[in-house]
């Protein structure tokens, strides 16, 4: 079957968990995307495997190709510039003067390639002071504002690591979109998603909320959960066994009948009994009195009681609740797959389904310089001879 | 202004912040978006008066920037007027996008096959909460989905209870999830001419928010899905540290070098000859004892006076900031991460979340903010539909339009 990007040949200058994952995206849909490593290899940390599943790997560079090559001598140097000329995507995370001094920043990379799409993820984004700064996500995340918020009232600062995660998928859409521009109008251009902006639309509504109210102690400090806006929406209560119960039913009114029975309050209890006592003046009670009721059973039996009642709310589970979860194997967002060193393994699968051209894992990643050759033959024309003398003059491998 | 998706015409059926979001990013590269809202009230969003207690002001910037750049068609879905009319508008469109419960979708005529019988090609997408198959249907908030995937239960200190990753964090991801089935779909009709249906469930999106420590809990490291203290990370040298100020996030490998020149930023040549901290590996053995000396030094700066000396010694750290200083941040307005614009409703200048996807030739604009309810029902029906004004004003009489 066919997959979208099929006619797409991606290099893959990436280095960071994030830009890496944002190629796979595009390999996961078809794209040819040949990762290039550079020649001399560094020492593997863990000396080389060892005998453990190198797991990162195969999530963030599965469906991709390894060309291994020293880009500096003149030799490998050209080589690049050719694999430049015969790309529709290069995805880098690399500074602009590291790619400037191979000669394949955008502007270099657009003489070779007038139409490339060239996707770039910087720290800080295109412009202004910080556009230097590395592309390091807890630094972008420092300054995004919500980690002092995130937690209890006290409690440090926390970082999630969400931000990265969103400019994978931003990278990916930005250069899709490029190529649908392309399509029509036959020219390339720049894409750049930055992890702050990426860490900033991540926190989407506090942030806007403050862009736009500009004040409010609210969103400048933590907010205690039992002083939480409104106690049947975006709470937590602790259960009987410790498992913790949240709850989501922001229109309050909708859910009190059933949800007040569930928990053992009184439908028509006084101080409860129309939304604006139950967020506004009996807030605070009400929230004492869900703690105490939640308290009263256990996790399961909470699950039990939103199930049947088809309220939104759940338990706070773990990662062994999806690693587990059969509706997250059945539609493919964890998989399980065999490998041929490990055997039986599960991995994060993918987050997105098409009838037409679904995302499919061809291949775990490659070797470095794994298809070197059949790069250098397909895509460049070389022949076996001149593949063996660069690989003899230590150009390629 | 070139804008990379003009003449892609997409009908938006979404409520509240997954499916809007979505339909945003297409808005923002020049797509047509037309949402189509049911005449009483129209999206919930609308609604949306307060945001942690406070007043959200005189204009809703929840439901007006993930709109913006649309244009609002109301019609009520449950009459056969209406269905009628949004069969129109599939025919004249390219993609399909909705993020309301499948079950009500079949029962208003709006599933793929029927909307594939109208328009061959269309792009079909939607947003579940937890997938297309396996039967699961109960409500997916963000958090109660988020509740599920584990991420909040491996964040902040031990003990602590689960951290939410914040308002509409997994609505935005699960939004560029499907924003990008979309344009990937796009690009394949491109090539084969076929239309096709896809999804992006709030589920499948949020377990990637933890990506690379739910794979390492999948390899079998069972501490990943666990809270860990930041008073026993590993390498001391990339950690969280609190000042008489603001914390400080202090970013560097663990290496002798670094470690250097972290004590001559602190002043300190006895620390620089502690033989406990003295190679990498002791650094990590004696991790705990070495992150209480660095605090203790920390201690004795405001995140100001700790920040310069680091930035002597070119350290990479930054003060962790709040939510008053980002909205101040000249590195965010430079990128147009933020923007100003026009809000209708208020009569002036507003600001915004801008562009945080920079494409150097189709830049993407805001063009106008969200959309009254209905404001284009009548136009859009004429000029795009073709529609007579006494055919409007019957399908008004029949309560198929307001």
């Amino acid at each position: 079957m066919s997959r979208p990007l099929d006619d797409v040949v991606v290099i893959d200058l990436t280095r960071l968990f994030c830009a890496s994952l944002g190629a796979t995206f595009l390999a996961d849909f078809g794209a040819r995307v040949v990762r290039l490593e550079l020649l001399p290899l560094a020492p593997r940390e863990d000396g080389g495997g060892g005998g453990v599943w190198n797991h990162e790997a195969d999530l963030i560079h599965r469906n991709k190709e390894s060309l291994a090559l020293d880009v500096q001598c003149e030799q490998g140097r050209a080589l690049l510039h050719a694999l430049v000329a015969k790309a529709d995507v290069v995805l880098t995370d690399w500074s602009v003067p590291e790619l400037e001094a191979l000669g394949i920043d955008y502007a270099a990379a657009s003489v070779l390639r007038p139409d490339i799409v060239f996707g770039r993820l910087s720290g800080f984004g295109p412009l202004g002071p910080d556009r230097d700064l590395p592309p390091i996500d807890e630094l972008a995340a420092a300054r995004t504002g919500m980690m002092p918020i995130l937690p209890q009232p006290g409690q440090p600062p926390v970082y999630t690591g969400a931000g990265a995660m969103h400019s994978s998928a931003m990278l990916a859409f930005g250069v899709v979109t490029a190529l649908l521009h392309r399509c029509v109008s036959g020219e390339g251009q720049a894409v750049d998603v930055s992890l702050f902006g990426a860490n900033m639309y991540g926190a989407a509504l506090d942030l806007q909320a403050f862009l736009a109210i500009g004040k409010g102690d609210r969103l400048l400090n933590p907010i205690s959960r039992l002083d939480v806006s409104n106690p049947m929406s975006g709470a937590l209560y602790p259960s009987a066994d410790g498992r913790w119960v949240t709850l989501t039913m922001p229109d309050t009114d909708r859910w009190w009948p059933m949800f007040s029975a569930a928990v053992g309050i009184a439908e028509d209890d006084a101080r409860f009994d129309t939304h604006d006592k139950r967020t506004e003046s009996s807030r605070l009670e009400l929230i004492h009195v869900l703690e105490a009721a939640f308290a009263t059973q256990p996790g399961k039996h909470w699950r039990q009681v939103f199930a049947d009642k088809g309220m939104s709310a759940d338990i706070i589970e773990r990662f062994d609740y999806p690693a587990t979860d059969p509706q997250a194997l059945i539609n493919r967002y964890i998989v399980e797959l065999e490998h041929p060193s490990f055997g039986a393994v599960k991995s994060l699968g993918f987050p997105i389904y098409m009838s037409e051209g679904t995302a499919r894992l061809d291949a775990l990643a490659p070797c470095s310089g794994q298809h070197t050759a059949q790069i250098m033959r397909d895509l460049l024309g070389y022949s076996e001879d001149d593949i063996h003398a660069c690989r003899s003059a230590g150009v390629v491998a | 202004m070139t804008r990379a998706l003009d003449g892609i015409r997409v009908i938006d059926l979404t409520v509240w912040f997954q499916g809007p979001v979505a339909a945003q990013y297409l808005a923002d590269f020049g797509a047509d978006v037309i949402k189509v809202e049911r005449p009483q009230g129209g999206d919930q969003a609308r609604g949306v008066r307060s945001i942690k207690s406070l007043e959200i002001g005189d204009w809703n910037q929840y439901f007006l920037v993930i709109n913006r750049n649309k244009k609002s068609v109301a019609l009520d879905l449950k009459t056969e007027g209406g269905r009628e009319i949004m069969y129109r508008l599939v025919a004249e469109s390219d993609v399909f996008l909705s993020n309301l419960a499948p079950a009500m979708l079949d029962a208003w005529g709006l599933s793929y096959d029927k909307l594939k019988e109208i328009k061959p090609d269309i792009i079909y997408a939607t947003n579940t909460g937890y997938g297309r198959l396996g039967g699961v249907t109960k409500p997916s908030f963000d958090m109660t989905v988020q509740a599920l995937t584990g991420i909040m239960a491996r964040l902040g200190e031990p003990g602590e209870p689960p951290i939410y990753l914040g308002m509409g964090s997994g609505d935005a991801y699960g939004g560029i999830m499907s924003a990008l089935g979309i344009a990937l779909a796009l690009y394949q009709r491109k090539r084969t001419g076929r239309g096709q249906c896809l999804d992006a469930s709030l589920y499948g999106a949020q377990l990637f928010l933890a990506a690379p420590f739910l794979q390492s809990y999948l390899a079998g490291d069972s501490s990943a899905a666990l809270q860990q203290s930041r008073k026993q990370v590993e390498n001391p040298l990339w950690n969280l540290y609190p000042t008489t100020g603001k914390w400080v996030y202090l970013c560097e490998p663990n290496e002798d070098a670094r470690w250097a020149a972290l004590c001559r930023a602190f002043g300190d040549t006895q620390l620089a000859a502690d033989a406990r901290f003295a190679d990498a590996a002791g650094r990590r053995q004696h991790n705990e004892a070495l992150i209480e000396v660095i605090e203790a030094h920390s201690l004795r700066h405001d995140h100001t006076g700790l920040m310069a000396a680091f930035e002597r010694e070119g350290l990479v750290a930054s003060p962790v900031n709040n939510l008053a200083d980002v909205i101040r941040d000249e590195q965010a307005w430079r990128n147009n991460y933020f923007m100003k614009t026009f809000c209708e409703e208020v009569q002036r200048e507003v600001e915004v979340r801008g562009l945080p996807i920079s494409l150097s030739k189709t830049p993407g604009e805001i063009r106008s903010l969200g959309p009254q309810l209905g404001q284009d029902t009548e136009l859009v029906m004429m000029e795009l539909l073709g529609y007579e004004w006494d055919e409007i004003e019957a399908l008004k009489a029949k309560g198929a339009i307001p």
